[in-house]
């Protein structure tokens, strides 16, 4: 028996209470004179005495209710046995991890045949159910006392690519348990993999009415776990846009092994490129830089292999995808004259070597035979008064879902009017070069794709910005005087982004400093709607398919076996697809954007090692009442609150007090009358 | 109406016990529509005026003859009873709950009644005893008689204990005609013993007449709380009583007692009258009269 809240025992003292009131505060007896004691006897003594007994009673009753109700307080429990028929319709559940970890060695089968092993130990009418996990659980049979559904679940568990999560495995238990209403028994076999875990341990708590047996395989969870080299990962572009040579760097990574040189390949499309050694340090990291890789037009499949086998083969190979295309034309148009905006921006613009785009320049006169429709975004650079039906064709284009990037400097303030959105200009603000007077960009919104990254503007100078009214505008950075400086504006199924000032280097001394280069290039990047995405994704995660312009249209998907990720009902109603398995999904959407996505294996998986036989009984304690190993289980105990009883037991006492009392008083009164 | 002020506390305000007996006896007599008649004795009363149809006989020929007119002599009826009240001024008599204790109520009677028997032209004597004879006033018609006895009432205080048969013995020396004897006590002895001593006063032709004057706690005493009793009459005597037993035991034998004293004295032909100190007076009286009133 023990207490939760055991401070309240010291309440205890409050039972000087009746103590002073029945024992220290005695009835005092006043003399009397009376005429004649001819009819009283010395008897009578016996009848205070009895009254005293009373008295005590009532006194008993009154400490005993103020030490039931410190008791109650200080909320008593025991631990008690589990009742036997709480387990007599106990459900085992056989959990098998099918994670990619589970390929080292015979570790599945190995965990099969211990499942069927248990699945034959089952007594006649107990129940089970089979379920397999990685990253997600998937139930491969009903709740069922028939051996043979069992035997087939645990046959149809495959091994995946998909990452183990022992979270999402007591997330599933808790649910079932709480959805049957019945206790559990979970036979969890696997590989104990500490990578699995959670980072918050909370989440791998089991409800009461689970019993958790782990049963490591691949060895004795306190052994030590094999060496296993990974190619942990690969940097490579994910487009390139010329002919030369491109730079991939790969990271070998060692787990539980000693120092040693492995040969890492480049190959692309299946032909190898390149081989390199890598010298892996003990329980290290080494990385192999390739310079060989030349990439053909097209979508292309590359791949860093590790050449020699070890106790996890799956994670030798890392799969990426590059694809080769000619870079995409942008129009920056400007006012006639020297160009120094041109200058800078195209300069900023082909900073990074790999140019997704070409800058088309031409000036405002230019402009009237021109189409924008064939550019993936224009500029224009500090306008005044543009050809109407260059402007007219630039707000089609921009409905169509084109991007416009206008920077507004001396020539736009004489139109009064920011060319293709028409908010009106409110006027300038001006600053002298000289001495403090300029302006800094006070505020800038980090989550806008051309602030994104290097979004450090603070010691950037402004003389010279144009105050516009934007109506409906995201305002994506703000001047000291609040003066927006660049504002983003959705017109149709395109954007115009305003830059209230000049590339040119006079109304700013923006084009000088390194946050240029960023802004210049994610502009262009986020106007040019080019795919930035990586080389590679990890199994399990999600790629959308489709617009939601783009309803009803089939996507094909091809998964790296060759078959059809989807079914036709999926291909035209599916949002989005999970990568399940490692190597290349051939993605065609209906507006002809093919996409090869390389898919690797999460690398977690690559670590071995197995979670510490304290943890894990650990984890087993998480379900109160829940002992270590499955014989001592027997002797598991669950506390039971007491609080209800005493409060009972306070009420009783508190009745009976209140009758005695009440008998006391009640004599008192009739004694008065 | 008039009942009202027979309370014994508003009596106790009154300060000559005169004036008291004068107040009960006043009020009680009208209440009765009893007056005082006129009869034969040797003591002249009053003159009157001869009126037609008027007794020769009773005319003061002395009178006619200085005064030539007739007046009638008138005399104060005379009768041979006696009343003899035996006052006891024990300990015990000194209780009292309220505001008036046992023995200014035996007092306040005993006045009454040598008042009413003045009144009534009976010969009222008075006998103060405890444990003996403490004053005697011998019983007379003689004019002042009433104040001598009104004197010997006041001046009777509480003494010692209660001895009925030492005094009792003596008093059958002072009994010389036969009359009318009122015993005044809380009668705290046994019944037997009292009528023992009691009885012999009857033998000479009196009447004899318990008044038995409890305070109301003792006939039903009310403690809150267990209470230490010292005996009034034996200070070193003393008990601890608790209500309950005073409430039941004492209530029960309190009434055993009365119920003894009073069915031993209806048995033995004495008259016996409970007196509750809580209670009007003129039922004291009312009891005297019932006896007296066969005495003319």
């Amino acid at each position: 028996m023990g207490f939760l809240t055991p401070w309240f025992l010291a309440g205890a003292l409050a039972v000087g209470l009746p103590v002073w009131l029945h024992l220290l505060k005695k009835h005092k007896t006043t003399p009397l004179p009376f005429s004649s004691l001819m009819f009283f006897e010395r008897r009578t003594q016996s009848s205070i005495k009895h009254r005293r007994l009373r008295y005590l009673l009532l006194f008993a009753l009154r400490t005993a209710l103020i030490v039931l109700i410190v008791l109650a307080f200080a909320h008593p429990y025991i631990r008690r046995q589990p009742s036997a028929p709480a387990r007599s319709n106990e459900i085992t559940v056989l959990a098998l991890d099918n994670s990619l970890s589970m390929r080292a060695g015979q570790r599945l089968e190995q965990a099969k045949q211990a499942a069927k092993s248990m699945v034959a130990g089952l007594h006649p009418g107990e129940r089970a159910q089979v379920l397999a996990f990685g990253s997600r659980v998937q139930a491969m049979s009903e709740v069922t006392d028939d051996h043979a559904p069992l035997n087939a679940a645990i046959d149809a568990v495959e091994p995946s690519d998909a990452r183990t999560s022992y979270a999402e495995l007591a997330r599933s238990v808790r649910s079932i348990a709480q959805s049957i209403h019945l206790p559990l028994r979970v036979h969890l076999y696997s590989d104990m993999q500490a990578t699995g875990l959670p980072s918050n341990f909370n989440d791998l708590r089991l409800n009461a009415a689970v019993r958790l047996e782990p049963h490591p395989v691949g060895g004795n969870a306190s052994s030590q776990a094999p060496g296993n080299f990974a190619l942990e990962n690969v940097v490579a572009p994910r487009r390139v846009y010329d002919g030369k040579k491109t730079r991939v760097l790969a990271t070998v990574a060692g787990f539980g092994t000693q120092k040693t040189t492995r040969n890492v390949s480049l190959l692309l499309n299946g032909r190898v490129l390149e081989t390199r050694p890598a010298e892996v340090p003990e329980n290290g990291r080494a990385t192999v830089e390739f310079f060989s890789l030349e990439v053909p037009y097209g979508r292309n499949k590359g791949e860093v292999r590790l050449d020699a086998p070890d106790a996890l083969d799956a994670d030798n190979r890392f799969f990426f995808s590059v694809e080769r295309a000619d870079p995409r034309r942008a129009l920056f148009v400007h006012e006639a004259g020297p160009a120094r905006d041109l200058l800078y921006f195209k300069a900023a613009l082909e900073a990074s070597g790999q140019a997704a785009f070409e800058i088309d320049p031409a000036t405002v006169a230019q402009t009237a035979n021109l189409s924008p429709a064939k550019y993936a975004f224009v500029v224009l650079s500090d306008v005044g008064a543009l050809p109407p039906a260059f402007e007219n064709q630039l707000r089609d284009y921009v409905r169509g879902g084109g991007s416009v990037l206008v920077a507004l400097g001396h020539m736009s303030v004489g139109r009064a009017k920011v060319p293709v959105s028409g908010d009106p200009i409110e006027g300038t603000r001006y600053a002298g070069r000289e001495g403090e007077l300029f302006q800094t960009a006070a505020w800038l919104d980090p989550s806008h794709p051309s602030i994104l990254k290097g979004a450090h503007w603070d010691d950037v100078k402004f003389y010279q910005a144009i105050r516009t009214a934007p109506a409906s505008a995201r305002v994506v950075a703000r001047l000291a005087d609040q003066t927006p400086l660049v504002t983003d504006q959705q017109m149709g199924e395109g954007h115009i982004l305003v830059f209230a000032s000049t590339f040119d280097n006079v109304a700013n001394d923006f084009p000088l400093h390194p946050s240029f280069v960023p802004f210049v290039q994610q502009t262009a990047r986020y106007l040019g709607r080019q795919d930035t995405g990586p080389a590679s994704v990890l199994v399990g995660s999600f790629e959308e398919l489709r617009d939601s312009n783009e309803k009803g249209a089939a996507v094909d998907v091809v998964d790296p076996k060759g078959a059809r990720a989807l079914s036709l009902d999926e291909a035209t109603k599916a949002q989005n697809i999970q990568f399940t398995m490692a190597g290349f999904y051939d993605v065609r959407r209906p507006n002809g954007r093919n996409e090869l996505v390389a898919v690797n294996a999460d690398r977690h998986e690559s670590d071995l090692a197995p979670i510490p036989p304290e943890t894990l009984a650990l984890w087993q304690n998480t379900a109160s009442g829940v002992a270590n190993g499955g014989e001592a289980a027997s002797g598991e105990q669950k506390p039971l609150s007491l609080w209800w009883y005493v409060m009972v037991l306070v009420l009783a006492l508190a009745v009976a007090e209140s009758w005695l009392g009440n008998r006391h008083l009640s004599e008192d009164k009739e004694a008065a009358v | 109406m008039l009942q009202r002020f027979l309370d014994p506390a508003t009596l106790a305000s009154i300060s000559g016990l005169d004036l008291v007996a004068k107040t009960v006896v006043d009020g009680f007599v009208a209440g009765l529509h009893r007056s005082p008649d006129f009869g034969f004795s040797q003591e002249f009363a009053e003159y009157r005026a001869y009126s037609q149809g008027d007794d020769l006989r009773h005319v003061d020929w002395n009178v006619f003859a200085r005064t030539d007119k007739c007046f009638l002599k008138r005399y104060r009826g005379e009768t041979n009873t006696q009343l003899l009240i035996l006052l006891d001024t024990s300990a015990s008599m000194g209780y009292g709950s309220h505001s008036v204790h046992k023995l200014d109520y035996a007092r306040f009677v005993a006045a009454s009644l040598c008042y009413m028997a003045n009144v009534q032209r009976d010969a009222a004597g008075l006998i103060v005893f405890d444990e003996d004879v403490n004053n005697y006033v011998a019983p007379s018609t003689r004019q002042g008689q009433l104040f001598r006895l009104l004197h010997a009432i006041e001046k009777a205080e509480p003494g010692t204990r209660t001895d009925f048969a030492k005094p009792f013995v003596h008093f059958q020396n002072f009994l010389h005609r036969r009359g009318i004897v009122v015993v005044l006590s809380d009668f705290y002895e046994q019944p037997e013993t009292i009528i023992k001593v009691v009885e012999p006063l009857r033998y000479r032709g009196n009447e004899v007449i318990l008044f038995h004057v409890l305070d109301p706690q003792e006939i039903a005493p009310k403690f809150r709380e267990p209470v230490l009793l010292v005996d009034m009459e034996n200070a070193r005597e003393s008990l601890e009583v608790s209500p309950e037993y005073a409430h039941n035991e004492y209530r029960r034998r309190i009434d055993a007692h009365i119920e003894g004293l009073s069915s031993q004295a209806r048995g033995a032909g004495l008259e016996y009258f409970l007196m509750n100190t809580g209670r009007p007076l003129d039922e004291g009286l009312r009891e005297y009269l019932a006896v007296r009133k066969g005495r003319f």
